[in-house]
């Protein structure tokens, strides 16, 4: 009995720690820009039709679970562009890495809401479990510097729930799949219809290949159930197999124009986004510019909008306190 | 050559969780992934964020007709104006999730109308909307290139 109960205490210590693996708070302040600055640019430019929801009548709204739970208002234009306009300020806000609790909460909420006028409306997308994820542990992790390699568990713990979120979208749709059309779903005619109603002129010349399209569907569901092992892959092929998620996306939209861009940005929480650094190489071109001109400011620490002042290559001592 | 970029030290420090931070998370991870199980197998659309994936998920018969749903109308001056999102702010998608209602009430088409005239108050007003859908006859995998159409539901003020 002892034995049995230590070696589940093992377990799930063993589980704890890789739950909450410590990353650079870095990478997480890279992931957190990216998916704000996401959310900013999905509601204004990619989901164009939530926002269009202020001009159909209340009659269509038809409220999911969670809108009838809490209760949310019926959607009128007040309360359409009033979440619209508070979404993106408070994402601007937290885009930069400030009130990170305060503002990437109101983020989580605002964005959940924002879903929901989208999805009542008769149908519902599969194509951001990750983000809303990411959005809601986002907000668990307190101030995180661009560029600081001192790592952190909560840190870690936000990008690998991100991860999990992403990997069961593609596990979990594979048995989605079996509930709804069975095994004939992989025999079946999915991919001709996807076709038929949206596909591009790189798609149709599919249509006159079943057999591929067939090969396709059998290559997919190999591919979601077996989508889990990339957590056990060592680096450079988890790297590979992300990249390979990433090139399904670039198919599937090069043919039947489905983007999943809420996915793939979720995504990026499996990316060494600490070495993508725009500012700090924009402003080390343009030191070197004036360098060339007989400025000479090149070898100098350069300042990073959202970071503290810049002191050094190991950063000081004004890091957040442990959570 | 870029000594401004910060020396990554062998050991940097790490800030961990409280025993209870990380007990915390562990049990909302749980928690959530079991929701998104059982979403999956016995959940709907309804259950978001915690429903099926189920995106495409349903097998297409290689012999059957391949539906092809659209929302037209009528302006006053004679013309045939095909709804789209765009135009009326709802998605074709969503025409198809609330078919069944459009097929009972059709006077519910009115909607249309009314986003139609917020969206585009310059535009000529319909006097007749119609959801069609066209059947693509399919063989063996293969679109024939047949079709026929079914009207749905006809509003008209």
């Amino acid at each position: 009995m002892a034995a049995v109960t230590g070696r589940l205490r093992r377990l799930g210590g063993a589980v704890t720690r890789w739950l909450t693996e410590p990353v650079p708070l870095g990478r997480l302040a890279a992931f957190r820009t990216l998916v704000y600055l996401f959310v900013i640019a999905d509601a204004v430019v990619f989901t164009p039709w939530a926002r269009a929801h202020a001009d159909v009548p209340g009659e269509l709204y038809r409220p999911l679970l969670i809108g009838r739970l809490l209760p949310l208002p019926t959607p009128t234009p007040a309360v359409v562009w009033g979440v619209f306009a508070a979404l993106v300020a408070s994402a601007a806000v937290a885009a930069t890495g400030r009130l990170p609790r305060l503002a990437g909460t109101a983020v989580a909420l605002l964005y959940l809401e924002w879903m929901i006028i989208a999805f009542s409306y008769g149908k519902v997308d599969h194509d951001r479990f990750g983000l809303l994820v990411a959005l809601a542990v986002l907000a668990t992790v307190g101030r995180a510097r661009h560029g600081d390699t001192a790592r952190s568990e909560a840190a870690g713990w936000a990008l690998r729930a991100t991860q999990l979120a992403v990997v069961a979208t593609y596990f979990l749709a594979a048995f989605a799949k079996l509930r709804w059309g069975g095994l004939d779903w992989l025999t079946g005619a999915t991919l001709t219809w996807a076709i038929v109603r949206r596909g591009t002129v790189l798609a149709e010349p599919l249509l006159e290949a079943p057999w591929l399209l067939i090969a396709a569907q059998i290559g997919i569901v190999a591919f979601e159930l077996l989508s889990p092992l990339v957590f056990v892959l060592r680096q450079r092929w988890r790297y590979a197999a992300v990249g390979f998620f990433y090139s399904f996306h670039l198919v599937s939209f090069a043919t039947i124009t489905i983007s999943f861009l809420p996915h793939l940005v979720a995504m990026a929480s499996f990316l060494p986004l600490e070495r993508v650094r725009p500012v700090v190489w924009a402003r080390r071109l343009a030191a070197r510019g004036r360098e060339s001109a007989g400025g000479g400011a090149a070898g100098h620490p350069v300042p990073v909008a959202g970071d503290p002042t810049v002191g050094g290559p190991r950063e000081g001592p004004d890091r957040p306190p442990p959570q | 050559m870029d000594t401004e970029t910060p020396v990554t030290p062998l050991t940097t420090p790490v800030t961990r969780l409280t025993a209870r931070g990380r007990l915390i998370r562990l049990l909302v991870t749980v928690l959530a992934g079991g929701l998104l199980l059982a979403g999956t197998f016995w959940g709907e659309d309804d259950h978001f964020p915690f429903g099926p994936f189920k995106m495409y998920a349903s097998a297409v018969d290689p012999d059957a007709p391949t539906v092809d749903t659209r929302l037209e109308a009528t302006d006053a001056t004679g013309a045939t104006v095909l709804l789209t999102e765009r135009n009326t702010g709802i998605r074709r998608a969503e025409i198809e999730g609330q078919i069944d209602r459009f097929r009972t009430e059709p006077e519910l088409l009115r909607v249309a109308a009314d986003a139609y005239a917020r969206r585009n108050p310059d535009a000529p007003p319909l006097t007749e909307i119609r959801i069609i859908i066209r059947w693509h006859e399919v063989r063996d995998f293969t679109p024939t290139g047949d079709w026929e159409e079914e009207v749905v539901a006809t509003w008209q003020p």
